[in-house]
């Protein structure tokens, strides 16, 4: 188990994070999740131990982190680029000899990756004779060689074509079935809301929200209804247990005050029109993102 | 450690693989050749046609004698090197004899003449007159044939024996002896000296600057596409600054074995230049010393750099302090032990191009070595200390270039 406690950074002008806290375990996807400047690379730096917090702390089997812990971490940068005059086998070697991976066996398994990510025939290629989502497929491999413990990947999907945003999906699934712990720092909320059972929501580098995904689209979603009806509903208008409404034709998406029962307001609706469909609407996390950043 | 070595072995087999060492290996060592012996090989060469070259001896006591001397210099394909034409006329001014050659030069009938005759109070003038007044050789060709004749018409004059005169005409040149320590004799010259030192500080000044700039490039590549990061999260920042000076540094040895065995190839001057220094190794110890001293430099400055712009400036100032000792190079070689080229060699960054111009001019007290080597490893552990301390954050800084205070900060940060 990864945990981070009460992590603060400070430059000389700025907080860049400020009292964050989570714990992540293995066999889960954790989704980091905010907008730029958040503090996302500032606290994945922490975690990786490139940088030091200020105070507070990151535990990994609830002993400190330190250099020796290196050697289990993967990290998959968000800007992406590799030595453009090299070999791609020489740059999977060379890297994954940095996580102590010897190289006869580096070179093993980086066949067996590039096999697994379909570009097997570009290992002897020069890095800069391969297309963008090649090059990524590359850097991604980097970041997993060593099969690490802990795998941090900041935008892994950007760039990649539906094809193999697929196939890097999967591959990130699979790993998290092997019981690697895995952070997903992404903008992509429709990826993270598939892929990540927990969510750490960060903005100007304090907390916003954080937990399981289910439970906070609960939290966020309880007071959103959709109805579809007939007869004339423009009594809705007027209505005040209502914060906001949005009316279509035969369909309308209703936030209702906090105070006020869904059920109740079910009951209060079918003596003016004919309901025929009633559901409480689960929030995008795109939704519950924008809410809670505006908010 | 396992990681240091793991870096400098990337380093040094990926830059041994490119295009530009290749390049640096075989052409540097052209450039320095050039640079240090074609200008006296220019300086040298001979004019390849014969000249026609007049002569108007107002005295008229000077041209048969002056024209037959003139007569036995030759050229390489044994052609004569000068034909002399007589400009002198019975019963005509001399001025108009001097506006007839003036012509005769610029139609460029002939090359240039030689004006013989005699001032107020009966004093010889001898003159040469010619559109381009560029060839040193032949003046001196001129003056001491014309010297030697009106020597050898005094000394007849005076009745002195005619065997001596030819003794008593001769220079005799003074050679250079170098007296070493062990008091073993060598006759090189300043000349000599001159190169050999200008040579090997060329030689510095050029590894330094191909390296230097190849190390902050790499840094440079290293932190726009964000690979140091993953290199950091891999290896401790001291391991990444270790890495790289060793492989950098065995990159350059590499480049030097490469360069004596071309000098060795080409025998002659690559031999002589070694073989005027006395203490080949204690050079090489300044000579590694001193690229360590500036590739440290080099790793602290180049991670601060975030475009290939600011990374070539950078270089070349940095650069530019290698090569300074030329400046005082010639003081230093005619005065070893000024106190000027002393406070020079304790100035770490002046230190390796002092001592390596100072080895090969002079013996050294072995007190002075110790300490100026001494003072060289001091340097080189306090510029690693602090470079890495600014390579730590300096590498994880994009954007712009810190400014002092800023670095001031860094220093004081902890890791």
């Amino acid at each position: 188990m990864l945990t981070v406690k009460n992590l603060r950074k400070e430059y000389t002008n700025t907080v860049a994070i400020d009292d964050i806290s989570f714990s992540l375990q293995p066999g889960r996807i954790f989704g980091l999740i905010g907008p730029n400047g958040a503090g996302k690379t500032t606290t994945i730096r922490i975690i990786l131990n490139i940088i030091k917090p200020t105070s507070g702390e990151v535990l990994f089997d609830g002993k400190p982190m330190d250099r020796s812990i290196q050697n289990v971490t993967g990290y998959l940068p968000e800007e992406r680029g590799l030595y453009k005059k090299s070999t791609v086998l020489d740059v999977i070697v060379y890297l994954a000899s940095l996580k102590n991976v010897q190289s006869h066996k580096a070179s093993q398994l980086a066949i067996d990756w590039l096999k697994k990510l379909e570009i097997l025939e570009y290992k002897n290629k020069k890095i800069e004779e391969l297309s963008k989502g090649n090059q990524q497929k590359i850097q991604f491999i980097t970041s997993v060689i060593h099969d690490p413990r802990i795998l941090i990947l900041d935008e892994p999907f950007t760039g990649f074509d539906p094809i193999n945003q697929q196939l890097i999906k999967e591959t990130i699934l699979s790993l998290a079935n092997a019981g690697k712990i895995i952070v997903l720092s992404t903008h992509q909320m429709e990826i993270a809301e598939k892929l990540c059972s927990d969510i750490f929501l960060i903005n100007k580098g304090k907390e916003v929200c954080s937990g399981n995904l289910s439970e906070i689209k609960r939290q966020f979603g309880t007071q959103s209804i959709k109805i579809e009806y007939q007869g004339d509903a423009s009594f809705l208008n007027q209505n005040k247990d209502i914060a906001h409404i949005d009316m279509y034709q035969n369909y309308a998406e209703i936030q209702l005050l906090d105070s006020i029962n869904p059920s109740l307001f079910l009951r209060s609706l079918v003596d003016k029109i004919e309901i025929k469909h009633f559901s409480i609407i689960e929030p995008t996390l795109n939704k519950i993102f924008i809410d809670a950043i505006k908010n | 450690m396992k990681k240091a070595l793991a870096i400098a072995k990337w380093e040094f087999m990926e830059k041994i693989k490119s295009k530009a060492i290749i390049i640096s290996f075989f052409l540097t060592p052209l450039i320095i050749l050039g640079f240090s012996i074609l200008p006296s090989v220019f300086a040298e060469k001979d004019e390849a046609t014969t000249q026609a070259i007049g002569i108007i001896d107002d005295t008229q006591n000077y041209f048969n004698p002056l024209s037959a001397k003139l007569n036995e210099f030759k050229l390489e394909d044994k052609q004569p090197r000068y034909v002399i034409v007589n400009l002198f006329e019975q019963n005509t001014p001399l001025d108009s004899l001097k506006a007839e050659a003036n012509r005769s030069v610029v139609k460029k009938k002939i090359e240039g003449y030689l004006l013989l005759t005699e001032n107020q109070k009966k004093e010889l003038v001898f003159e040469y007159r010619s559109l381009s007044l560029g060839n040193f050789n032949d003046y001196k060709r001129f003056e001491d044939t014309f010297n030697k004749i009106r020597r050898i018409r005094e000394f007849e004059k005076a009745n002195i024996d005619t065997s001596l005169v030819s003794s008593l005409l001769n220079n005799i040149d003074m050679n250079t002896v170098k007296i070493d320590e062990k008091g073993k004799e060598s006759s090189a010259d300043f000349k000599s000296q001159y190169f050999s030192s200008f040579i090997f500080i060329m030689i510095l000044f050029m590894v330094i600057m191909i390296s230097g700039g190849m190390l902050v490039r790499s840094l440079v590549e290293e932190k726009s596409n964000r690979l140091i990061e993953i290199i950091v999260s891999s290896c401790k920042p001291d391991d990444i600054l270790k890495g790289k000076i060793l492989g950098l540094s065995g990159l350059t040895m590499a480049q030097i074995v490469v360069w004596v065995l071309i000098g060795v190839a080409f025998a002659g001057q690559g031999m002589v230049m070694f073989a005027s220094f006395q203490n080949l190794f204690l050079l090489f110890v300044y000579f590694i010393l001193g690229f360590v001293l500036y590739t440290a430099i080099f790793v602290g400055v180049g991670s601060v750099v975030t475009t290939e712009q600011e990374a070539q400036q950078i270089t070349s100032y940095l650069s530019m302090i290698t090569i300074s000792p030329i400046v005082i190079m010639i003081p230093a070689m005619q005065n070893p032990d000024s106190l000027l080229i002393r406070v020079f060699s304790y100035i770490p960054l002046t230190t390796p191009g002092v001592m390596i111009l100072r080895l090969n001019s002079a013996p050294i007290s072995p007190l002075e070595i110790a300490a100026t080597l001494a003072e060289l490893v001091l340097a080189i552990y306090l510029v690693i200390k602090i470079s890495s301390k600014i390579f730590r954050i300096g590498i994880l800084s994009y954007g712009k270039m810190p400014d002092l205070k800023q670095l001031f900060v860094w220093l004081r940060e902890k890791e």
